[in-house]
Formats: C-alpha cells, sequence, structure tokens
C-alpha cells in the first residue's frame, strides 16, 4: 500500500482550571463532557497501555491502542477512522501544572491531508452557527 | 490569500474572538464593545482595526453615535481551510474546559 499521502498535525492548547492529576482522570472519564468518549453511541475504554477503544459516534467508528499512559503528565494512543483513511495517526496529550491550573496539550499527528478531511461544506456551518458561541468566554490559548 | 491572512490573525487572539462572539448577537457601540474586556481601550481600539481590516467588523454612523456590526462573509473562505480534525478537537476541549470552569464555580458557591 502506498504510503505518499501528506500528513498533517494539529495541537491545541488549553488552560484547565483544576490540578493535572484531576484533568488527567477527566480526560479518561466517559462521564465528563469535551473528552472524546464521552456522548458515545457505543464504547469499549481500556486505558491502559495496550488496551485497546472503540468509539461509535454518529455511526462512525474509531480505534485506538493505548502507548503511553502516564498519571498525571502523558497519555498517548493511536487514532483511526473513516477520516484517518485507515491510516493509524497519533494523539498525545500533556498535561502541566501551570499555578493551581493545567496547560493541556493535545497533539493529533500523522492525518492524511486530503481535501475529504477539509470539510468545505461543514465548515461554513461551523462558523457561523457554532464559532461565536464557543469563544464567547475568549479563554482559548493557541499556537 | 491577502484577506484570508488578516482573517486567519483576526480570529487567532481570544479577544478578538470574544468580541466576535459579542457582535454576533448584534451591533453595538464602542464603550459597549470595550466593557466586558479588563483591558485598555485603545487596546481594544487595535482589535476593532485588526477586525475592521479582515472585514468582519464595519462601522455604521447612526445619528451622533456609531454603531460597530459583525460581517460574517470573510469566515467562508476561512471554513475551507479548517480541517475536520481542528473542529472536532477545539469543540471537545472547550466542552472539557468548560465542565472545569463550571465546577470551580461551584466549588466556590458552597
Amino acid at each position: 500500500m502506498s504510503t505518499s499521502t501528506a500528513t498533517i498535525e494539529f495541537e491545541f492548547e488549553r488552560t484547565i482550571p483544576a490540578p493535572p492529576g484531576e484533568v488527567f482522570d477527566g480526560w479518561l472519564n466517559p462521564k465528563i463532557p469535551g473528552n472524546p468518549w464521552n456522548l458515545a453511541e457505543k464504547l469499549l475504554l481500556n486505558a491502559q497501555v495496550d488496551g485497546f477503544f472503540y468509539w461509535l459516534i454518529k455511526g462512525n467508528s474509531h480505534y485506538g491502542r493505548f502507548t503511553e499512559i502516564e498519571r498525571p503528565g502523558r497519555i498517548q494512543h493511536t487514532w483511526m477512522s473513516r477520516s484517518t483513511l485507515g491510516e493509524e495517526t497519533m494523539v498525545t496529550l500533556t498535561f502541566k501544572r501551570q499555578g493551581d491550573d493545567t496547560l493541556m496539550t493535545l497533539v493529533h499527528s500523522g492525518i492524511p491531508d486530503t481535501e475529504a478531511g477539509r470539510g468545505h461544506e461543514k465548515g461554513w456551518n461551523y462558523f457561523l452557527n457554532i464559532f461565536p458561541e464557543q469563544f464567547r468566554n475568549g479563554s482559548r490559548k493557541e499556537k | 490569500m491577502g484577506q484570508l491572512s488578516d482573517v486567519l490573525t483576526a480570529i487567532s487572539h481570544p479577544t478578538r474572538r470574544a468580541i466576535i462572539g459579542q457582535l454576533a448577537n448584534g451591533p453595538a457601540r464602542f464603550l459597549d464593545v470595550a466593557k466586558p474586556f479588563d483591558t485598555a481601550l485603545n487596546a481594544v481600539t487595535k482589535h476593532l482595526k485588526l477586525l475592521e481590516r479582515a472585514g468582519l467588523i464595519e462601522r455604521e454612523k447612526r445619528g451622533r453615535e456609531v454603531f460597530i456590526s459583525f460581517r460574517g462573509e470573510p469566515l467562508r473562505e476561512v471554513a475551507g481551510w479548517v480541517h475536520e480534525y481542528e473542529r472536532f478537537w477545539n469543540q471537545r476541549l472547550d466542552q472539557f474546559e468548560q465542565y472545569f470552569k463550571d465546577q470551580k464555580k461551584k466549588g466556590k458557591k458552597k
């Protein structure tokens, strides 16, 4: 199989008002809003090194294997879905204490850079309908 | 590409995104726009200039007052550059952050 598809990487940062251990645990708890496991239609989650996850949302299946679990500082797992075109991409999270808060960084790397992934159609609705609400608090940090 | 760069610059700052969010509710006067921010008025002026350069806001004189309003059209070009995983993770992380903020507020109330 050809592996010539160019890949891209996204990096996100958030400052979470809680200590790293709490944020780390929150990220792996399906009951906490915002982590990938929340709101799943079906979820199998074994958050330990070499543990697998299966996550179904809106009919789309996602699979992965945890490669690093180092509480409270780091989580890394692979990520495969229809959008990765069967390629194994990598999600790495780090949690660093910043005073009373946690600086949380998420890097999603190895994503095939395709036109389909860029989502032209959905993007416009996203900005018009959700963007102002999402940014009302103005608290996002980006690089 | 000029305008795309201007729009990307304009939305790269949290204060400017917050201004957009505020103006998405409807036009407002300068002092009303500046009110929620704990920053100097001339800093808000600079933010507004960048938003104006990107075409994301426009000013309209009504009598003696000037109203600032949001224009969404320039975001159409940017939307084409947003990957679905950018949207996905940003939405998820915003929710995650908000959850902890809400928990902190609840803790303070107790």
